[in-house]
C-alpha cells in the first residue's frame, strides 16, 4: 500500500519531492525505481524533514513515528487498522490541537474511504441513529496478516451510549458489496471503525464494523496462516450503511465502493496527506470522517478511479 | 487398529465442527431487487 500511495503523491502537481523510508533497503530501492523520478531513497531515516508524513507500515510502528513527526510539528497520515495503533494515535489529539496539525488515524480503504462514505451519508440525516461498516478483501501482504488476525480477540462496537467488546468471528450477517462480489457473510473483528466514527456523530446510538470472512477463515483464525498471503490482494468492497431520520421519519442510505483495496487505500492516504499539507482537513487526531468536504475528497478520488455507488430499491 | 479408532474420532471431531460453524449464526436475507448505481458528479451532491 505504502508503494501505491507513493505513486499517487508522485503524480500529484502539488507534491514536489516523495522521500521513501523502509528499513529494508531492497524494498525501498525498487520503490524508488518504480515510483518515478519525484521519489528518492529517503534511507530509513524516521525524523527526515518533510511537510507531512504518511505512515503505511506494519501495524504497530504507527504511534512512536507518529508522536515523533508530531513533536516536530508535521502532520501525521496512518494507515493503521489495528485498535491499539488507532487508540493511541488518537491520544495524540491534545497535543495535535497545540500544535495546531492534522492527524489523520485509520486512512487506508477501510476504515478511511469508508469514513468519508459515512460522513457524506450523514448529510443527509437530520440525525444518525446507526452506522454499520463492512468490508471485503484484502490489500497487501501486511493487511491480509491484520485481517487474519482480527478474526481472533475482540469486535468493539459502540452501543447505546458504551462501548461493547464481543467475540469476533462471531455476528453473521449476510451483506451485499458492489459488484461483482454481490452477498458475502460477515463477522465481527478487531476493526477499528467504531473509535473513529463515534467521535464523529455525537448523538450516534450504534457503530459497528463487520469483516468479509469464509468458515476456512475463522476456523484457522487461531491458526499460523496456512499458507504465504498473496503480493497484493484482489478485488475488494467496503460498504457503509447509515440509518437515521429525516423530516421526522426512519431511512436508510448504504453507500459502497469496489476496488483493489491496496490501491484504493494508496490513494486515499496520497490525497489525506495532500489536504493535510493544504489545511483542509481539521486540526487534532481524527479519522477521515471527521473530514468537513466530503464531496470534493470523493470527486478527487473518483478522477482517479475510486469511485462510491449508493444502493438503491432494496427491500 | 489404534490408527484407525483415531482416524475415526478426528474425522468426527471435524464432522461435528463443521456443523456447528454451519449453524451458528443467523445469517440474512439478501435484497430481493434493487442494486448498485455508480455515483459521480452531481451525482455526489
Amino acid at each position: 500500500m505504502g508503494a501505491r500511495a507513493a505513486r499517487q503523491l508522485v503524480e500529484a502537481a502539488d507534491v514536489e519531492e516523495v522521500l521513501v523510508c523502509d528499513d529494508d533497503a531492497a524494498r525501498r530501492a525498487a520503490v524508488v525505481v518504480a515510483t518515478g523520478d519525484k521519489a528518492t531513497d529517503g534511507g530509513s531515516a524516521t525524523d527526515a524533514a518533510a511537510d507531512a508524513v504518511l505512515l503505511a507500515g506494519p501495524v504497530g510502528s504507527h504511534v512512536s513515528l507518529a508522536a515523533l513527526h508530531l513533536a516536530a510539528g508535521r502532520p501525521v497520515v496512518s494507515t493503521s487498522d489495528s485498535i491499539t495503533d488507532v487508540q493511541a494515535l488518537l491520544n495524540l489529539d491534545a497535543e495535535a490541537q497545540a500544535r495546531q496539525v492534522a492527524v489523520v488515524v485509520g486512512a487506508a480503504f477501510s476504515p478511511g474511504y469508508s469514513c468519508v462514505l459515512a460522513r457524506h451519508a450523514a448529510a443527509r440525516f437530520d440525525e444518525v441513529d446507526e452506522v454499520h461498516i463492512a468490508r471485503s478483501g484484502t490489500g497487501g501482504p501486511a493487511c491480509a496478516r491484520q485481517h487474519h488476525a482480527s478474526l481472533t480477540g475482540h469486535a468493539l462496537d459502540w452501543r447505546d451510549g458504551g462501548w461493547q467488546r464481543r467475540p469476533a468471528g462471531s455476528g453473521r450477517e449476510l451483506c451485499w458489496f458492489p459488484d461483482p462480489i454481490g452477498a458475502e457473510d460477515c463477522y465481527r473483528a478487531e476493526l477499528p471503525d467504531a473509535l473513529l466514527l463515534h467521535p464523529v456523530f455525537a448523538k450516534v446510538g450504534r457503530v459497528t464494523a463487520r469483516l468479509a470472512a469464509t468458515r476456512r477463515d475463522r476456523f484457522s483464525a487461531h491458526l499460523p496462516m496456512l499458507r504465504k498471503p498473496h503480493p497484493e490482494g484482489l478485488v475488494g468492497a467496503t460498504r457503509v450503511e447509515v440509518r437515521g431520520r429525516r423530516n421526522g421519519a426512519s431511512e436508510v442510505l448504504v453507500l459502497g465502493a469496489l476496488d483493489r483495496p491496496a490501491v484504493a487505500a494508496g490513494a486515499v492516504a496520497a490525497l489525506a496527506t495532500r489536504w493535510a499539507v493544504a489545511g483542509r482537513l481539521p486540526v487534532g487526531a481524527h479519522g477521515l470522517g471527521a473530514i468537513t468536504e466530503p464531496v470534493p475528497f470523493l470527486d478527487e478520488l473518483a478522477a482517479v478511479g475510486i469511485k462510491a455507488a449508493v444502493f438503491e430499491g432494496g427491500s | 487398529m489404534a490408527m484407525f479408532r483415531r482416524a475415526l474420532v478426528a474425522l468426527g471431531v471435524a464432522g461435528v465442527i463443521a456443523a456447528v460453524l454451519r449453524l451458528r449464526g443467523s445469517g440474512g436475507t439478501p435484497p430481493q431487487q434493487g442494486g448498485w448505481r455508480e455515483l459521480s458528479g452531481p451525482d455526489l451532491e
